[in-house]
Order: structure tokens, then sequence, then C-alpha cells
């Protein structure tokens, strides 16, 4: 039997009962155009969590030091120069700790937010820009010598001195009960700059920067570190920067195996970030997946109504030569092509639909060619499956039985 | 041709057996035309439907052509009735969706002829009975006696060493019955073997060979000589 013959006479009693094959394939349609849908649409939300978490840092490690007594001494300034004097990838280290509280001049003072650590705080921090509007950072001269020297950001020169070019001013920082007098070096971008007059400033507290050695020398209890941020030049570099970093502090602390470091970075976040996300991409698809099971026995139903009516059919053609895998094949590309035109029929609702409901959620859906792929075999998998037991009941009728039926 | 010995038919409905042929012999040769005759439930259809290969019978011999057929598979079967037989039906049984060309050209779409050569035998089988201006026609925008003459052409295009048709004029007027009647003598004349079933004497009186059947038994095989109708005036 040629494919062409099947093919058109498939078609036509398709399409001889126009609203009955839309019924049916109407589970089919509702099935993948969900299952597109929901995998376009959460591909879009995984890449866009993807970005964002890039952006954030997939060259940046935060290493950790387990430090149940509160000692302090497990990570110290000495360890973050010889960490970037022996490891060539490392570009940027230094704690990102902040403390909460007072900043003053002489006529003003204010909540304040006090960051420290060492002169590549200025890459690695999120609180502040690096953008600097005047002088310049604390730099590795100021750290080693623990120089009494601040940054603040335009917000806080604005709110402390009412301008902004407050290089040389003196500024008087308390945090934990101790009172430090710094002076200003440099002036970074406000924060808020772009939130002018939006809401009332006077309650955010101010961004102040300072040298981590600075501040261990005037609060002794805030010499420690349990935490640092490790800036590497590419992504790939992470994992044996990384195991080299936490290697190297075990040496000098004498902890070799014993746990004490860590090193996490945000791609493993974003893996377990991603993981949930498509562990919850797959639950909704594997529901959408029972709408395609409804639709597949939808199709099961109505090639069965179709068998009995086309029981004398089916004997004429058994008389005029046509074979019981003749008739199967007749039979089976009928719901094969029903459940196909079906699935194009979702396919292009589904794609219609992930590009509403993503543009509703500000996101870009993406469309795999696994996903049309998987569409095309779903299909065909539906039409085989749920077809095949028509055809066969179609195909094993004795031609005269077939031929008597009324 | 056909050579059948002793066949015998029986259908089991719940506990009641009817023996509808019983021990049947006949022969029939090249170039007959053959009319079965008998009483409705004598067993015509019965015979016809196992000498079409149609059905299956419980004992004796069918030889077709030489060929024993008893020992032949699904497929088997399905190739000689394409190949050997062609049916006419009297209900016509045509193909709603497909037109009067497309209805002639099916047998040989299952006996795998190309295209071009299908619709050429299609188109010639079709002029053979008169209706070569129909070809793109639905099946229901032709009547009655159209129809079955689409039937004919579709029996008779894959050239079968025999037509069998049973009651072919049961569901026709009686105009378009001589129509049909006159085809048949036409395509007999031409070397087609034909095997029709009928109840009517009207109609066998036109055949070469009249067999009497009554309760699944021959009673009477005559030979006649066939009351010739006219030639068929063009339309
Ligand atoms: N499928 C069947 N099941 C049971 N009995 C049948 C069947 N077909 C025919 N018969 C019986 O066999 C006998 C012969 O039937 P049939 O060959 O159709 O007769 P005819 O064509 O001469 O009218 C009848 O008694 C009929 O009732
Ligand atoms: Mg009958």
């Amino acid at each position: 039997m040629f494919i062409k013959e099947n093919f058109k006479m498939a078609l036509d009693s398709i399409f001889a009962n126009k609203m009955r094959s839309f019924l049916t394939m109407l589970g089919i349609i509702i099935g993948i155009a969900s299952v597109i849908a929901i995998l376009a649409v959460g591909n879009g939300a995984a890449d866009e969590i993807t970005t964002t978490f890039s952006e954030l840092g997939a060259t940046t490690i935060s290493l950790n030091a387990n430090d149940p007594d509160q000692s302090g001494d497990l990570i110290t300034n000495d360890d973050l120069n010889v960490l970037k004097d022996s490891i060539e990838e490392i570009r940027y280290i230094s704690p990102n700790e902040q403390m909460n509280g007072t900043v003053s001049s002489e006529d003003e003072a204010r909540q304040t937010v006090v960051s420290y650590g060492t002169p590549d705080l200025q890459f690695v921090s999120q609180m502040m820009s690096s953008t600097l509007v005047e002088g310049r950072y604390f730099n590795q001269v100021d750290f080693d010598e623990a120089q009494d020297v601040a940054v603040i950001d335009e917000d806080g020169a604005d709110a402390l001195f009412g301008r902004v070019d407050v290089v040389g001013e003196m500024i008087r920082v308390s945090v934990a009960q101790s009172q430090m007098n710094l002076r200003i070096v440099g002036v970074v971008e406000g924060s808020f700059a772009d939130m002018q007059g939006a809401f009332d400033t006077s309650q955010i507290p101010l961004f102040v920067a300072m040298p981590h050695s600075t501040l261990s020398n005037q609060v002794p209890q805030l010499a420690g570190m349990d935490s640092v941020i490790i800036e590497v030049e590419t992504t790939e570099q992470i994992d044996p920067v990384s195991s080299q970093v936490v290697r190297l502090l075990e040496l000098r602390h004498n902890s070799v195996g014993d746990n004490v470091y860590n090193a996490t970075n945000f791609l493993q976040a974003l893996d377990q970030v991603n993981n949930v996300l498509s562990l919850f991409i797959n639950f909704i698809a594997a529901v959408a997946a029972i709408a395609l099971l409804v639709g597949g026995i939808g199709v099961m139903n109505i090639m069965l109504v179709s068998v009995t009516e086309r029981t004398r059919e089916i004997g004429t053609r058994k008389a005029l030569g046509a074979t019981t895998r003749t008739i199967l094949i007749q039979f089976l590309m009928e719901s094969i092509i029903l459940s196909l035109i079906g699935g194009m029929i979702g396919l292009t609702i589904g794609i219609i639909l992930s590009n509403i409901i993503a543009g509703a959620l500000n996101i870009v859906p993406i469309f795999t060619m696994g996903s049309v792929a998987l569409v095309l075999v779903f299909s065909t998998a539906v039409g085989v499956f749920f077809g095949i037991y028509p055809a066969r009941k179609a195909a094993n009728l004795n031609p005269i039985d077939a031929l008597r039926f009324e | 041709m056909i050579e059948i010995t002793d066949i015998e038919k029986i259908y089991k409905m719940g506990g009641e057996t009817v023996k509808a042929l019983n021990k049947v012999s006949l022969s029939i040769q090249e170039g007959e035309y053959t009319s079965i005759m008998g009483p409705s439930g004598s067993g015509k259809s019965t015979l016809m439907n196992i000498l079409g290969l149609l059905d299956r019978f419980d004992s004796g011999r069918y030889m077709l052509n030489g060929t024993d057929v008893s020992g032949l598979s699904d497929s088997e079967l399905a190739k000689i009735r394409n190949k050997e037989i062609g049916f006419v039906f009297q209900s016509f049984n045509l193909m709603a969706r497909m037109n009067v060309l497309e209805n002639v050209m099916l047998p040989l779409v299952y006996g795998k002829v190309p295209y071009k050569e299908r619709r050429e035998r299609a188109i010639e089988a079709l002029e053979k009975v008169g209706l070569g201006d129909r070809l793109e026609h639905l099946t229901n925008e032709i009547s009655g006696g159209q129809k079955q003459r689409v039937a004919i052409a579709r029996a008779i295009v894959n050239r079968p060493s025999v037509l069998m048709a049973d009651e072919p004029t049961g569901n026709l007027d009686s105009k378009t019955t001589l129509d049909i009647m006159r085809i048949f003598q036409e395509l007999n004349s031409e070397g087609t073997t034909i095997v029709m079933v009928t109840h009517e004497p009207e109609m066998a009186k036109y055949s070469k060979r009249i067999v009497h059947f009554r309760d699944g038994v021959i009673i009477k095989d005559e030979e006649l000589t066939p009351e010739l109708l006219p030639e068929r005036e063009v339309e």
C-alpha cells in the first residue's frame, strides 16, 4: 500500500468529520499547549535567574571558617595577603562585613552601616558604589599602616556636610561602644542619587567604608574574620581556586582534614535554585501530560467509533484486496495524523500562550528544538499507542462479517 | 477454473446448527455466465462468499485456477481476491468520500499499480460501463444505476478471471436492471467469466447456465441459450 494514498485517505476521513475530529484533538491540543507553554516559560525563568546570578557573582567565591568558639583568628589579614600573593587567579580578596553604628560631623549625627575590609572591598562589596566622585579609595598603604581613613558616599557627604567635596574632612564613627576619628579620603557615587525626593532619605542609614586593619586596632573584638569574599577571573577558576584556598589555609592553621574552611559560590546556589525550579517545571509538565493521556483516550474512543461506523467499508476494502496489514496501517495512520495535527495546533497555541504569560512575567520564553521534537514524538506516540487497538480491531475483522454488518 | 467438491458450511446459532451448504459440488469453466437461483435462505450467498474467498468452509475442497485455497493464509487470500475476483454487491459498497475515478482505482492501489497506469486503466473500465464522463463526481451525486456501473468498473478494473455478483440489481428499477444485464452480457462476450446470484428468473434468462438451489443443495443445473439484449444506445 502506498504511503501517499494512505495519507490522503486519512486526511479525507479526518476532514469529513471536522467538528468531531477537532473535539477528539482537544485533549491533545490542551495537553501539548500546556506542556509547551510550561517548558518555554519555565526555561525562560530559569535563564533569567541564571543571568541574574551570573551578573551577581559567577566568579565569586565565598570562604567561610567554622569558628564555634569565636576565636576570630581562623582567617587573618596575613592570610589574605599570602593567599593573594600565592594564588595568581585571585583578583580581589576581602572580608565583606558590616556593623551598625553612628557617624557624625560637627553639625550632624546619623545612623550608619560601616563596611570594612581590604582595599579590594570596593570591588567585592555590593553595599556601596565603587565609582569615585571625589578623592580616592583607601589603599594598600592605608591598610598596612592601619591609617584612620574612610570613604563615604555622596548622600552621606551631603547629609553630614551639606556638600560633596568633603575629602580631608574628619568624621567620628562609633561602633560597638568604640569611637574613631577618621579622615575622609574619597567620596563614591550616592546610593540613592536616582531616588532624590522619592521619600525621606534622612531615615536611611549612611554608608561608610574603612580598612579592616584600622578597625581591628580600635575595636579588638572585631579583629577576627570568619568569612571572606574572593573574586577570580573566570567561572572555570572557581573550583580549583576554592580548593587551593582551603588547602593553603588548612596548612597555615594546622587544621588539615578538620573541615574548618569551606568555599562556596553562587553557582552552587544557582544549581540549587535551578534544581527546585526544574522539579517544579517537571511536576507541572507531568500534570499537563495527564491531559495528553486523556486526549489519547479520546483519540482511541473516536477511532473505535470510527471502526464500527466503517465496518462495511473495511469489509469492502478487504473484498477488493486489502490485507490485514493494509487496514492496520490505514487506521493507525489516521490516528497518528489526528494526534499530529492536534500536536501542531497545540504547539501553535502553546507558543502564543507562553508569549502572553512570559510577557506578563517580564521574561523571555525559550523554545528549544527539544520541546518541538518532544511534541512530534509525543503526539506520534499517542497516536500509535491509542490507535493500535482500534486499528487492530479493524484489521482483524473477518471480511464477510464486516460486509454483512448493518 | 472453479472446481468445488462436497463443500459444507455449517452456521451455529446458539444451540442450533444450520447446514447452509450440504456437500455442494460445482465446476465453472472459463468464459461461462452462470446464474445461481433459488429461494431466499437456500444458501446462494453463502456459496457466493465461499467462491469469492470472503468466507471459509467447514469441509470439502475448492480448487481455483488449479490452486487448493483451503491452505492459504489470510493475506494470500486477499491477494487472490485482488487479482482474480471482481465483486459486485447488491448495495454497491462504494467509498462515500471518494470520487468515481478514485473508487475504481482502489483495487489497483491494493494491487500496487503505479498511479499513471491506475488512472488509465480505471478510465478505460469506466468507459466500458458508459461512465467515462463522470470521473470526478462523488458517489452521492450519481444515480443508483450509475453507482452499480461504477461498482462493475471497479470489479473489472484489475482484469479478474471471474466477476461475482450477488443480487446486483436487487436495489435497482427495471430499466436500470436491463442496463446492468446488458453490460454483463457485453463483458461476457468479451471473455469475462461471470457468476451471478439472483432469485428472479427474469434476470437469469440472460445468462448461459442456471444452477438451481434449495436448502443448501443443487437441485438442477441447466444450460440455456441466453436471450440477447440489444446493443446499448449512446446516452
Ligand atoms: N452469519 C450467519 N449466521 C447464521 N446463519 C446464517 C448466517 N448467514 C446465513 N445463515 C443461514 O444460512 C442459510 C443460507 O443463507 P444465505 O446463504 O444468506 O441464503 P440466500 O442468499 O440464498 O438467501 C440461511 O438459513 C441463513 O439463515
Ligand atoms: Mg443472499
